[in-house]
Protein backbone atom coordinates (compact mmCIF):
# COMPACT_ATOMS: atom_id res chain seq x y z
CA UNK A 1 0.00 0.00 0.00
CA UNK A 2 3.01 2.40 0.81
CA UNK A 3 4.35 1.95 -2.72
CA UNK A 4 0.78 1.74 -4.18
CA UNK A 5 0.11 5.44 -2.57
CA UNK A 6 3.36 6.63 -3.21
CA UNK A 7 3.36 5.79 -6.92
CA UNK A 8 -0.04 7.70 -7.52
CA UNK A 9 0.76 11.05 -5.57
CA UNK A 10 4.23 10.80 -7.86
CA UNK A 11 2.87 10.12 -11.10
CA UNK A 12 -0.48 12.50 -10.82
CA UNK A 13 -1.35 12.56 -14.38
CA UNK A 14 -1.02 9.69 -15.23
CA UNK A 15 -2.77 7.85 -12.94
CA UNK A 16 -5.26 10.99 -13.00
CA UNK A 17 -6.28 10.03 -16.68
CA UNK A 18 -7.10 6.46 -14.97
CA UNK A 19 -8.65 7.63 -12.77
CA UNK A 20 -11.11 9.46 -15.12
CA UNK A 21 -11.43 6.85 -17.44
CA UNK A 22 -12.90 4.56 -14.38
CA UNK A 23 -15.14 7.79 -13.13
CA UNK A 24 -16.46 8.30 -17.08
CA UNK A 25 -17.08 3.85 -17.02
CA UNK A 26 -18.61 4.27 -13.30
CA UNK A 27 -20.62 7.14 -14.05
CA UNK A 28 -22.09 5.70 -17.53
CA UNK A 29 -23.00 2.33 -15.46
CA UNK A 30 -24.28 4.21 -12.62
CA UNK A 31 -27.19 6.28 -14.83
CA UNK A 32 -27.66 3.28 -17.38
CA UNK A 33 -28.48 1.15 -14.09
CA UNK A 34 -30.69 4.18 -12.92
CA UNK A 35 -32.63 4.54 -16.49
CA UNK A 36 -32.68 0.54 -16.58
CA UNK A 37 -34.71 0.68 -12.74
CA UNK A 38 -36.31 3.92 -14.06
CA UNK A 39 -37.77 2.69 -17.11
CA UNK A 40 -38.26 -1.27 -15.84
CA UNK A 41 -40.33 0.66 -12.64
CA UNK A 42 -42.45 2.56 -15.01
CA UNK A 43 -43.77 -0.74 -16.84
CA UNK A 44 -44.40 -2.51 -13.66
CA UNK A 45 -45.10 0.50 -11.11
CA UNK A 46 -49.29 -0.41 -10.74
CA UNK A 47 -48.05 -3.95 -11.30
CA UNK A 48 -45.86 -3.66 -7.68
CA UNK A 49 -48.57 -1.54 -5.75
CA UNK A 50 -51.27 -3.75 -6.27
CA UNK A 51 -48.87 -6.45 -4.74
CA UNK A 52 -50.44 -9.25 -6.61
CA UNK A 53 -48.82 -12.82 -7.32
CA UNK A 54 -50.52 -14.00 -10.01
CA UNK A 55 -52.92 -13.09 -12.84
CA UNK A 56 -55.45 -15.22 -14.95
CA UNK A 57 -56.07 -14.06 -17.86
CA UNK A 58 -57.37 -15.56 -21.46
CA UNK A 59 -55.43 -18.24 -22.81
CA UNK A 60 -55.46 -17.55 -25.93
CA UNK A 61 -54.21 -13.46 -25.41
CA UNK A 62 -50.79 -14.56 -25.64
CA UNK A 63 -50.09 -12.88 -21.84
CA UNK A 64 -51.36 -9.68 -22.83
CA UNK A 65 -53.58 -7.64 -20.71
CA UNK A 66 -54.85 -5.56 -23.48
CA UNK A 67 -55.82 -8.81 -25.37
CA UNK A 68 -57.17 -10.38 -22.69
CA UNK A 69 -61.45 -10.74 -22.39
CA UNK A 70 -62.44 -13.25 -19.68
CA UNK A 71 -66.36 -13.90 -20.36
CA UNK A 72 -68.84 -14.23 -17.68
CA UNK A 73 -68.92 -17.90 -18.35
CA UNK A 74 -65.59 -18.46 -17.86
CA UNK A 75 -65.81 -16.63 -14.73
CA UNK A 76 -68.62 -18.28 -13.10
CA UNK A 77 -66.46 -20.81 -11.35
CA UNK A 78 -64.03 -18.64 -10.29
CA UNK A 79 -64.25 -17.86 -6.83
CA UNK A 80 -63.03 -14.43 -5.82
CA UNK A 81 -62.25 -13.56 -1.60
CA UNK A 82 -60.53 -10.01 -0.59
CA UNK A 83 -57.12 -11.32 -2.37
CA UNK A 84 -58.65 -11.28 -6.09
CA UNK A 85 -59.57 -8.32 -7.72
CA UNK A 86 -61.20 -7.97 -11.59
CA UNK A 87 -59.90 -5.88 -13.69
CA UNK A 88 -59.81 -4.27 -16.97
CA UNK A 89 -57.48 -2.50 -19.46
CA UNK A 90 -57.41 -0.97 -22.79
CA UNK A 91 -54.99 1.78 -24.06
CA UNK A 92 -57.16 5.02 -24.06
CA UNK A 93 -56.02 9.20 -25.34
CA UNK A 94 -57.42 11.22 -22.40
CA UNK A 95 -58.06 15.06 -23.77
CA UNK A 96 -59.03 18.23 -22.14
CA UNK A 97 -59.67 20.97 -24.62
CA UNK A 98 -57.25 22.77 -22.17
CA UNK A 99 -54.60 20.50 -22.16
CA UNK A 100 -52.00 17.98 -24.10
CA UNK A 101 -53.17 15.08 -25.20
CA UNK A 102 -51.96 12.03 -22.95
CA UNK A 103 -51.78 8.31 -24.12
CA UNK A 104 -52.73 6.28 -20.76
CA UNK A 105 -54.17 2.84 -19.78
CA UNK A 106 -57.55 2.49 -18.37
CA UNK A 107 -57.86 0.57 -15.69
CA UNK A 108 -61.60 -0.20 -14.90
CA UNK A 109 -61.91 -2.13 -11.51
CA UNK A 110 -64.20 -2.89 -8.78
CA UNK A 111 -64.47 -0.53 -5.79
CA UNK A 112 -64.86 -3.24 -3.19
CA UNK A 113 -61.78 -5.30 -4.43
CA UNK A 114 -58.29 -4.49 -3.57
CA UNK A 115 -56.98 -2.67 -6.79
CA UNK A 116 -59.08 0.05 -6.19
CA UNK A 117 -60.03 -0.11 -2.11
CA UNK A 118 -56.30 -0.11 -1.22
CA UNK A 119 -55.56 3.00 -3.87
CA UNK A 120 -54.10 5.43 -2.65
CA UNK A 121 -54.38 9.03 -3.52
CA UNK A 122 -51.51 11.98 -3.18
CA UNK A 123 -54.26 14.49 -3.56
CA UNK A 124 -58.04 14.39 -4.23
CA UNK A 125 -59.74 11.56 -3.25
CA UNK A 126 -60.66 8.06 -4.32
CA UNK A 127 -63.50 7.84 -7.21
CA UNK A 128 -67.51 7.45 -6.16
CA UNK A 129 -69.26 7.07 -9.64
CA UNK A 130 -68.65 5.69 -12.78
CA UNK A 131 -68.00 9.24 -13.76
CA UNK A 132 -65.03 9.75 -11.72
CA UNK A 133 -61.16 8.72 -12.52
CA UNK A 134 -58.21 8.82 -10.55
CA UNK A 135 -55.26 9.42 -12.48
CA UNK A 136 -51.10 8.80 -12.41
CA UNK A 137 -49.19 11.99 -11.22
CA UNK A 138 -48.02 12.12 -14.63
CA UNK A 139 -51.22 14.00 -15.84
CA UNK A 140 -50.40 16.50 -13.27
CA UNK A 141 -47.00 17.07 -15.08
CA UNK A 142 -48.54 17.61 -18.34
CA UNK A 143 -51.03 20.38 -16.38
CA UNK A 144 -53.79 18.59 -15.67
CA UNK A 145 -55.58 19.48 -12.37
CA UNK A 146 -58.61 18.21 -9.63
CA UNK A 147 -61.52 18.56 -11.61
CA UNK A 148 -60.49 18.70 -14.99
CA UNK A 149 -62.89 16.54 -16.75
CA UNK A 150 -61.49 14.59 -19.49
CA UNK A 151 -62.49 12.64 -22.58
CA UNK A 152 -61.59 9.15 -23.87
CA UNK A 153 -60.54 8.23 -27.12
CA UNK A 154 -63.79 9.24 -29.54
CA UNK A 155 -66.28 8.79 -26.56
CA UNK A 156 -68.36 11.93 -25.93
CA UNK A 157 -68.84 10.76 -22.52
CA UNK A 158 -66.74 12.70 -19.77
CA UNK A 159 -65.06 12.13 -16.58
CA UNK A 160 -64.07 14.07 -13.93
CA UNK A 161 -60.27 13.97 -12.22
CA UNK A 162 -60.95 13.32 -8.30
CA UNK A 163 -57.43 12.28 -7.46
CA UNK A 164 -53.95 11.79 -8.65
CA UNK A 165 -51.92 9.07 -7.09
CA UNK A 166 -48.05 8.14 -7.88
CA UNK A 167 -46.37 5.18 -9.02
CA UNK A 168 -49.67 4.51 -11.36
CA UNK A 169 -48.08 3.25 -14.52
CA UNK A 170 -47.95 -0.38 -16.55
CA UNK A 171 -45.78 -0.53 -19.53
CA UNK A 172 -44.59 3.00 -19.37
CA UNK A 173 -48.03 3.81 -19.53
CA UNK A 174 -49.85 6.43 -17.13
CA UNK A 175 -53.10 4.55 -15.57
CA UNK A 176 -56.77 6.26 -15.65
CA UNK A 177 -58.21 4.23 -12.81
CA UNK A 178 -62.07 3.78 -13.88
CA UNK A 179 -65.08 1.61 -13.47
CA UNK A 180 -65.90 -1.70 -15.09
CA UNK A 181 -68.61 -0.54 -16.72
CA UNK A 182 -66.67 2.46 -18.08
CA UNK A 183 -64.13 -0.24 -19.20
CA UNK A 184 -66.33 -2.04 -21.18
CA UNK A 185 -68.12 0.86 -22.45
CA UNK A 186 -64.57 1.93 -23.57
CA UNK A 187 -64.55 -1.58 -25.47
CA UNK A 188 -67.74 -1.41 -27.03
CA UNK A 189 -68.79 -4.53 -24.90
CA UNK A 190 -71.95 -2.99 -23.63
CA UNK A 191 -73.94 -6.01 -24.37
CA UNK A 192 -71.55 -8.60 -23.80
CA UNK A 193 -71.54 -10.29 -20.76
CA UNK A 194 -67.86 -10.07 -19.87
CA UNK A 195 -66.15 -9.60 -16.62
CA UNK A 196 -62.64 -7.90 -17.49
CA UNK A 197 -59.44 -8.25 -18.49
CA UNK A 198 -58.15 -10.77 -16.06
CA UNK A 199 -58.26 -11.51 -12.33
CA UNK A 200 -54.95 -10.39 -10.54
CA UNK A 201 -54.40 -12.45 -7.27
CA UNK A 202 -52.41 -11.53 -4.01
CA UNK A 203 -51.97 -15.40 -3.76
CA UNK A 204 -49.59 -17.57 -5.74
CA UNK A 205 -51.92 -20.38 -6.35
CA UNK A 206 -55.37 -19.31 -7.48
CA UNK A 207 -56.90 -20.98 -10.21
CA UNK A 208 -60.22 -19.52 -11.88
CA UNK A 209 -61.48 -23.50 -12.46
CA UNK A 210 -61.72 -23.00 -16.45
CA UNK A 211 -59.94 -24.17 -19.44
CA UNK A 212 -60.08 -21.43 -21.55
CA UNK A 213 -58.59 -19.36 -18.48
CA UNK A 214 -54.54 -19.40 -17.17
CA UNK A 215 -52.59 -18.39 -14.19
CA UNK A 216 -49.74 -16.27 -14.57
CA UNK A 217 -46.94 -15.76 -11.92
CA UNK A 218 -46.41 -12.11 -11.82
CA UNK A 219 -43.09 -12.27 -12.88
CA UNK A 220 -43.92 -14.29 -16.31
CA UNK A 221 -46.64 -11.99 -16.61
CA UNK A 222 -44.31 -8.77 -16.41
CA UNK A 223 -41.39 -10.52 -18.25
CA UNK A 224 -44.24 -10.62 -21.27
CA UNK A 225 -45.31 -7.30 -21.31
CA UNK A 226 -44.05 -5.56 -24.47
CA UNK A 227 -40.85 -4.57 -24.80
CA UNK A 228 -39.82 -5.50 -21.03
CA UNK A 229 -37.99 -7.85 -21.33
CA UNK A 230 -36.04 -7.01 -24.71
CA UNK A 231 -35.37 -3.52 -22.71
CA UNK A 232 -34.11 -4.91 -19.71
CA UNK A 233 -31.76 -7.40 -21.90
CA UNK A 234 -30.36 -4.29 -23.76
CA UNK A 235 -29.45 -2.57 -20.95
CA UNK A 236 -27.89 -5.99 -18.94
CA UNK A 237 -25.44 -6.07 -21.73
CA UNK A 238 -24.86 -2.36 -22.08
CA UNK A 239 -23.71 -2.42 -18.35
CA UNK A 240 -21.79 -6.11 -18.92
CA UNK A 241 -19.76 -4.69 -21.36
CA UNK A 242 -18.98 -1.42 -19.57
CA UNK A 243 -17.77 -3.76 -16.70
CA UNK A 244 -15.69 -5.64 -19.10
CA UNK A 245 -14.03 -2.49 -20.68
CA UNK A 246 -13.38 -1.57 -17.09
CA UNK A 247 -11.28 -4.60 -16.71
CA UNK A 248 -9.43 -4.12 -20.05
CA UNK A 249 -8.91 -0.66 -18.87
CA UNK A 250 -7.09 -1.46 -15.80
CA UNK A 251 -5.54 -4.71 -17.22
CA UNK A 252 -4.06 -2.70 -19.98
CA UNK A 253 -2.86 0.34 -17.83
CA UNK A 254 -1.27 -1.66 -15.17
CA UNK A 255 0.40 -4.20 -17.45
CA UNK A 256 2.08 -0.63 -19.31
CA UNK A 257 2.61 0.94 -16.04
CA UNK A 258 3.84 -2.39 -14.73
CA UNK A 259 6.15 -3.72 -18.00
CA UNK A 260 7.59 0.36 -17.56
CA UNK A 261 8.80 -0.23 -13.85
CA UNK A 262 9.43 -4.04 -13.80
CA UNK A 263 13.58 -3.38 -13.85
CA UNK A 264 12.88 -1.77 -10.59
CA UNK A 265 10.65 -4.38 -9.27
CA UNK A 266 13.56 -6.67 -10.01
CA UNK A 267 16.00 -4.90 -7.88
CA UNK A 268 13.66 -4.34 -5.27
CA UNK A 269 13.44 -8.77 -5.67
CA UNK A 270 16.99 -8.78 -5.84
CA UNK A 271 17.20 -6.46 -2.45
CA UNK A 272 14.91 -9.50 -1.08
CA UNK A 273 11.58 -7.20 -1.33
CA UNK A 274 9.35 -10.28 -0.52
CA UNK A 275 7.28 -11.22 -4.14
CA UNK A 276 3.90 -10.79 -2.11
CA UNK A 277 4.61 -6.58 -1.18
CA UNK A 278 5.44 -5.89 -4.24
CA UNK A 279 2.27 -8.19 -5.79
CA UNK A 280 0.24 -6.05 -2.91
CA UNK A 281 1.23 -2.79 -4.39
CA UNK A 282 -0.04 -3.19 -7.72
CA UNK A 283 -3.31 -4.98 -6.49
CA UNK A 284 -3.91 -2.01 -3.57
CA UNK A 285 -3.02 0.70 -6.24
CA UNK A 286 -5.74 -1.30 -8.89
CA UNK A 287 -8.47 -1.25 -5.75
CA UNK A 288 -7.08 2.36 -4.95
CA UNK A 289 -8.22 3.58 -8.59
CA UNK A 290 -11.22 1.87 -8.68
CA UNK A 291 -12.20 3.09 -5.72
CA UNK A 292 -11.33 6.61 -6.21
CA UNK A 293 -13.27 6.21 -9.77
CA UNK A 294 -16.47 5.12 -7.81
CA UNK A 295 -16.46 7.58 -5.09
CA UNK A 296 -16.24 10.33 -8.01
CA UNK A 297 -18.31 8.54 -10.38
CA UNK A 298 -21.17 8.14 -7.91
CA UNK A 299 -20.82 11.57 -7.01
CA UNK A 300 -21.28 13.03 -10.45
CA UNK A 301 -24.32 10.44 -10.83
CA UNK A 302 -25.33 12.26 -7.60
CA UNK A 303 -25.39 15.52 -8.79
CA UNK A 304 -26.92 14.30 -12.27
CA UNK A 305 -29.71 13.04 -10.52
CA UNK A 306 -30.66 16.08 -8.59
CA UNK A 307 -30.70 17.87 -11.93
CA UNK A 308 -32.12 15.60 -14.02
CA UNK A 309 -36.16 16.82 -15.54
CA UNK A 310 -38.88 15.22 -13.85
CA UNK A 311 -39.62 13.40 -17.42
CA UNK A 312 -36.46 11.29 -17.51
CA UNK A 313 -37.16 7.86 -15.97
CA UNK A 314 -34.47 7.26 -13.16
CA UNK A 315 -34.22 5.66 -10.59
CA UNK A 316 -31.18 4.79 -8.10
CA UNK A 317 -31.35 1.33 -6.42
CA UNK A 318 -29.07 1.82 -3.91
CA UNK A 319 -28.30 -2.22 -2.96
CA UNK A 320 -28.14 -2.97 -7.02
CA UNK A 321 -25.45 0.05 -7.17
CA UNK A 322 -23.03 -0.97 -4.71
CA UNK A 323 -23.47 -4.67 -5.93
CA UNK A 324 -22.21 -3.14 -9.13
CA UNK A 325 -19.51 -1.12 -7.76
CA UNK A 326 -18.89 -4.11 -5.84
CA UNK A 327 -18.61 -5.91 -9.27
CA UNK A 328 -16.33 -3.32 -10.37
CA UNK A 329 -13.64 -3.29 -7.56
CA UNK A 330 -13.28 -6.98 -8.23
CA UNK A 331 -12.53 -6.25 -12.32
CA UNK A 332 -10.12 -4.19 -11.17
CA UNK A 333 -8.77 -6.78 -8.53
CA UNK A 334 -8.99 -9.27 -11.90
CA UNK A 335 -7.32 -6.53 -13.89
CA UNK A 336 -4.22 -6.63 -11.78
CA UNK A 337 -3.74 -9.93 -11.84
CA UNK A 338 -2.14 -10.12 -14.93
CA UNK A 339 0.27 -7.40 -13.94
CA UNK A 340 0.46 -9.14 -10.40
CA UNK A 341 1.73 -12.10 -12.05
CA UNK A 342 4.27 -10.46 -13.98
CA UNK A 343 6.07 -8.94 -11.06
CA UNK A 344 6.02 -12.30 -9.11
CA UNK A 345 7.53 -13.84 -11.78
CA UNK A 346 10.32 -10.99 -12.58
CA UNK A 347 13.65 -12.66 -12.78
CA UNK A 348 16.44 -10.21 -11.06
CA UNK A 349 19.02 -12.08 -13.10
CA UNK A 350 17.80 -10.63 -16.34
CA UNK A 351 17.88 -6.96 -14.92
CA UNK A 352 21.46 -7.71 -13.44
CA UNK A 353 22.68 -9.66 -15.96
CA UNK A 354 24.30 -12.93 -15.72
CA UNK B 1 35.53 -17.17 9.67
CA UNK B 2 34.42 -15.86 5.71
CA UNK B 3 31.26 -14.09 5.84
CA UNK B 4 30.75 -15.14 2.59
CA UNK B 5 32.28 -18.27 0.83
CA UNK B 6 31.77 -19.50 -3.05
CA UNK B 7 33.62 -23.49 -3.33
CA UNK B 8 34.24 -24.82 -6.45
CA UNK B 9 31.21 -23.23 -8.26
CA UNK B 10 30.87 -24.21 -11.72
CA UNK B 11 27.65 -22.56 -13.85
CA UNK B 12 26.57 -23.94 -17.16
CA UNK B 13 24.02 -21.92 -19.57
CA UNK B 14 22.40 -23.99 -22.38
CA UNK B 15 22.30 -27.43 -23.10
CA UNK B 16 23.50 -29.34 -26.36
CA UNK B 17 25.97 -27.46 -28.57
CA UNK B 18 24.95 -24.25 -27.06
CA UNK B 19 25.98 -25.28 -23.92
CA UNK B 20 27.93 -22.53 -22.32
CA UNK B 21 30.25 -23.16 -19.18
CA UNK B 22 29.95 -19.53 -17.39
CA UNK B 23 31.99 -20.23 -14.63
CA UNK B 24 35.15 -22.36 -13.99
CA UNK B 25 35.46 -24.02 -10.28
CA UNK B 26 35.21 -20.41 -8.87
CA UNK B 27 36.65 -20.08 -5.35
CA UNK B 28 36.20 -17.03 -3.52
CA UNK B 29 35.80 -16.05 -0.04
CA UNK B 30 35.46 -12.25 1.86
CA UNK B 31 35.81 -11.33 5.33
CA UNK B 32 34.30 -8.56 7.61
CA UNK B 33 36.10 -5.54 7.35
CA UNK B 34 37.18 -6.24 4.13
CA UNK B 35 36.64 -4.44 0.23
CA UNK B 36 37.27 -6.99 -2.14
CA UNK B 37 37.20 -6.68 -5.91
CA UNK B 38 36.34 -8.94 -8.66
CA UNK B 39 38.10 -7.75 -11.83
CA UNK B 40 37.21 -8.80 -14.97
CA UNK B 41 36.42 -7.23 -18.88
CA UNK B 42 32.82 -7.23 -20.08
CA UNK B 43 31.27 -11.18 -20.64
CA UNK B 44 33.92 -12.77 -18.34
CA UNK B 45 31.33 -14.00 -15.72
CA UNK B 46 31.25 -10.99 -13.57
CA UNK B 47 27.58 -10.63 -13.16
CA UNK B 48 27.12 -14.38 -13.00
CA UNK B 49 29.14 -14.46 -9.98
CA UNK B 50 27.39 -11.29 -8.45
CA UNK B 51 23.79 -13.28 -8.41
CA UNK B 52 25.39 -16.65 -7.55
CA UNK B 53 27.02 -14.87 -4.52
CA UNK B 54 24.07 -13.18 -3.78
CA UNK B 55 21.52 -15.88 -3.95
CA UNK B 56 19.77 -14.82 -6.78
CA UNK B 57 21.03 -18.00 -9.33
CA UNK B 58 22.01 -21.61 -8.10
CA UNK B 59 25.13 -22.71 -9.66
CA UNK B 60 25.16 -26.01 -11.84
CA UNK B 61 27.88 -26.98 -9.31
CA UNK B 62 29.60 -26.03 -5.66
CA UNK B 63 28.21 -24.51 -2.89
CA UNK B 64 27.91 -21.11 -1.91
CA UNK B 65 28.26 -20.19 2.18
CA UNK B 66 26.88 -17.02 4.00
CA UNK B 67 27.85 -16.70 7.86
CA UNK B 68 28.68 -20.70 7.91
CA UNK B 69 25.99 -22.33 6.46
CA UNK B 70 25.03 -23.71 2.58
CA UNK B 71 22.34 -21.40 0.78
CA UNK B 72 21.51 -24.03 -1.62
CA UNK B 73 18.34 -25.65 0.18
CA UNK B 74 16.95 -22.23 1.15
CA UNK B 75 13.22 -21.55 -0.48
CA UNK B 76 12.47 -18.85 -2.65
CA UNK B 77 11.19 -17.36 0.76
CA UNK B 78 14.14 -17.89 2.75
CA UNK B 79 16.41 -16.49 -0.07
CA UNK B 80 14.86 -13.46 -0.18
CA UNK B 81 15.09 -13.26 3.39
CA UNK B 82 18.70 -13.69 3.06
CA UNK B 83 19.36 -11.03 1.00
CA UNK B 84 17.21 -8.72 2.97
CA UNK B 85 18.82 -9.21 6.14
CA UNK B 86 22.32 -10.58 5.30
CA UNK B 87 23.29 -9.00 1.83
CA UNK B 88 22.80 -5.23 0.55
CA UNK B 89 23.13 -4.77 -3.08
CA UNK B 90 24.19 -1.71 -5.21
CA UNK B 91 23.35 -1.85 -8.65
CA UNK B 92 24.58 0.29 -11.53
CA UNK B 93 21.16 1.61 -12.20
CA UNK B 94 17.62 1.03 -11.10
CA UNK B 95 18.90 0.94 -7.07
CA UNK B 96 16.37 3.35 -5.63
CA UNK B 97 12.78 3.41 -6.18
CA UNK B 98 12.07 6.39 -8.80
CA UNK B 99 9.06 8.09 -6.89
CA UNK B 100 10.19 7.64 -3.29
CA UNK B 101 12.19 10.54 -1.63
CA UNK B 102 15.52 9.85 -0.02
CA UNK B 103 14.54 9.11 3.14
CA UNK B 104 11.32 7.11 1.95
CA UNK B 105 13.55 4.66 0.79
CA UNK B 106 14.41 3.88 4.09
CA UNK B 107 10.72 4.03 5.54
CA UNK B 108 10.22 1.22 3.07
CA UNK B 109 13.21 -0.57 3.71
CA UNK B 110 11.37 0.35 7.52
CA UNK B 111 7.97 -1.09 6.47
CA UNK B 112 9.40 -4.52 4.95
CA UNK B 113 11.61 -5.48 7.28
CA UNK B 114 11.03 -4.09 10.77
CA UNK B 115 14.00 -5.40 12.84
CA UNK B 116 17.36 -5.07 12.81
CA UNK B 117 17.87 -1.87 10.52
CA UNK B 118 19.94 1.25 11.49
CA UNK B 119 18.25 3.35 14.05
CA UNK B 120 17.49 6.77 13.37
CA UNK B 121 21.09 8.44 14.87
CA UNK B 122 22.48 5.58 12.83
CA UNK B 123 21.01 6.29 9.60
CA UNK B 124 21.72 10.42 10.60
CA UNK B 125 25.48 9.25 10.71
CA UNK B 126 25.32 7.34 7.56
CA UNK B 127 24.00 9.44 5.71
CA UNK B 128 26.59 11.99 6.81
CA UNK B 129 29.18 9.56 6.16
CA UNK B 130 28.35 9.71 2.81
CA UNK B 131 27.61 13.42 2.78
CA UNK B 132 24.21 13.22 1.54
CA UNK B 133 22.54 14.24 4.51
CA UNK B 134 21.23 17.16 2.91
CA UNK B 135 19.37 15.39 0.04
CA UNK B 136 16.77 13.47 2.20
CA UNK B 137 13.65 15.59 0.56
CA UNK B 138 14.70 14.88 -2.86
CA UNK B 139 13.89 12.53 -5.63
CA UNK B 140 15.94 10.07 -7.25
CA UNK B 141 15.57 11.92 -10.13
CA UNK B 142 16.73 15.36 -8.59
CA UNK B 143 20.32 13.71 -7.81
CA UNK B 144 23.30 13.74 -10.00
CA UNK B 145 24.98 10.42 -11.06
CA UNK B 146 27.30 10.38 -7.66
CA UNK B 147 24.74 11.36 -5.40
CA UNK B 148 22.34 8.46 -6.44
CA UNK B 149 25.35 5.83 -6.08
CA UNK B 150 25.78 7.80 -2.63
CA UNK B 151 22.26 7.29 -1.61
CA UNK B 152 22.22 3.41 -2.86
CA UNK B 153 25.18 2.85 -0.89
CA UNK B 154 23.37 4.04 1.90
CA UNK B 155 20.26 2.48 0.95
CA UNK B 156 22.00 -1.02 0.64
CA UNK B 157 23.92 -0.35 4.73
CA UNK B 158 19.97 0.57 6.04
CA UNK B 159 19.48 -3.08 6.45
CA UNK B 160 22.52 -3.26 8.03
CA UNK B 161 23.85 -6.41 5.90
CA UNK B 162 26.95 -8.59 6.60
CA UNK B 163 28.10 -7.86 2.99
CA UNK B 164 27.69 -5.82 0.29
CA UNK B 165 27.39 -6.49 -2.76
CA UNK B 166 28.03 -3.63 -5.82
CA UNK B 167 28.02 -4.30 -9.02
CA UNK B 168 29.85 -2.06 -11.38
CA UNK B 169 29.58 1.28 -9.10
CA UNK B 170 31.50 3.62 -10.70
CA UNK B 171 30.37 3.25 -14.15
CA UNK B 172 29.85 6.40 -15.87
CA UNK B 173 31.94 8.34 -12.78
CA UNK B 174 34.88 10.25 -13.94
CA UNK B 175 38.22 9.53 -11.98
CA UNK B 176 37.57 12.06 -8.88
CA UNK B 177 34.28 10.22 -8.42
CA UNK B 178 36.15 6.41 -8.25
CA UNK B 179 38.31 7.47 -6.36
CA UNK B 180 36.05 9.08 -4.24
CA UNK B 181 33.75 6.31 -4.08
CA UNK B 182 36.46 3.88 -3.65
CA UNK B 183 37.95 5.52 -0.65
CA UNK B 184 34.22 5.30 1.18
CA UNK B 185 33.25 1.49 0.38
CA UNK B 186 37.31 1.22 2.04
CA UNK B 187 36.06 2.84 4.57
CA UNK B 188 32.44 1.87 5.27
CA UNK B 189 34.14 -2.07 4.84
CA UNK B 190 36.68 -0.70 8.04
CA UNK B 191 34.33 1.30 10.01
CA UNK B 192 31.13 -0.55 9.65
CA UNK B 193 32.99 -4.28 9.83
CA UNK B 194 31.07 -5.21 6.06
CA UNK B 195 32.00 -7.38 4.02
CA UNK B 196 32.00 -4.88 0.31
CA UNK B 197 32.18 -7.17 -3.14
CA UNK B 198 32.97 -4.93 -6.11
CA UNK B 199 32.59 -6.45 -9.15
CA UNK B 200 33.82 -4.23 -11.85
CA UNK B 201 36.54 -3.56 -14.84
CA UNK B 202 37.28 -0.17 -13.57
CA UNK B 203 40.82 -1.05 -12.06
CA UNK B 204 41.14 2.50 -11.02
CA UNK B 205 39.25 1.22 -7.65
CA UNK B 206 42.34 -1.26 -7.04
CA UNK B 207 44.54 0.87 -5.04
CA UNK B 208 41.62 1.09 -2.27
CA UNK B 209 41.26 -3.02 -2.15
CA UNK B 210 42.41 -5.10 0.24
CA UNK B 211 42.00 -8.29 -2.08
CA UNK B 212 41.55 -8.50 -5.13
CA UNK B 213 40.51 -11.49 -7.71
CA UNK B 214 40.34 -11.34 -11.79
CA UNK B 215 38.13 -12.87 -13.70
CA UNK B 216 38.44 -14.14 -17.23
CA UNK B 217 36.37 -16.65 -19.46
CA UNK B 218 34.55 -17.52 -16.30
CA UNK B 219 37.93 -18.44 -14.82
CA UNK B 220 38.64 -16.39 -11.67
CA UNK B 221 42.10 -16.25 -9.87
CA UNK B 222 43.37 -14.61 -6.65
CA UNK B 223 45.74 -11.89 -7.97
CA UNK B 224 47.77 -9.36 -5.84
CA UNK B 225 46.14 -6.00 -5.55
CA UNK B 226 49.29 -4.24 -6.95
CA UNK B 227 49.44 -6.30 -9.80
CA UNK B 228 45.89 -6.05 -10.90
CA UNK B 229 46.27 -2.25 -10.55
CA UNK B 230 49.01 -1.98 -12.38
CA UNK B 231 46.97 -3.55 -15.44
Amino acid sequence: MYLALKEIRHEKLRYGLIISMIVLIAYLIFILTGLAFGLAGENTQAIDSWDAKSIVLNKDSNINLSQSVITSDQAKNAKLTSKQAVIGSTPVVAKDKKRAKVSATFIGAKRNQFVLKDLKVSSGRKARSSHEVVVDQKFKDEGYRLGDKITLNSSNDSYQIVGFTKNAKINISPIIYGTVSTWQSLRGMMNVKVVGSAIVSKTAKYHAKNSHLKTYSISSFISKLPGYSAQNTTFGFMIGFLMIISLIIIAVFLYILTMQALPIYAVLRAQGIPARTLVATVTSQSLILMVAGLVIGAALTAATASIIPIGVPMSFNIPVLTWISIGLLIMGFIGSAIPAQKIATVDPVKVIGG
Amino acid sequence: MSVIELKNINKYFGSGISKVHVLHDVNFSANRGELILVVGPSGSGKSTFLTIAGGLQTPTSGEVIVEGKPIAQLSTAQRDKLRLNQIGFVLQSYSLVPYLKVKEQFTFVNKVKRQGNLNEAELAGLLKQLGIEQLTNKFPGELSGGQTQRVAIARALFANPDIVLADEPTAALDSARVAEVGKLFKELAETRDKAVVVVTHDTRLMQFADKAYRIMDGKMTETSVTKAAAE
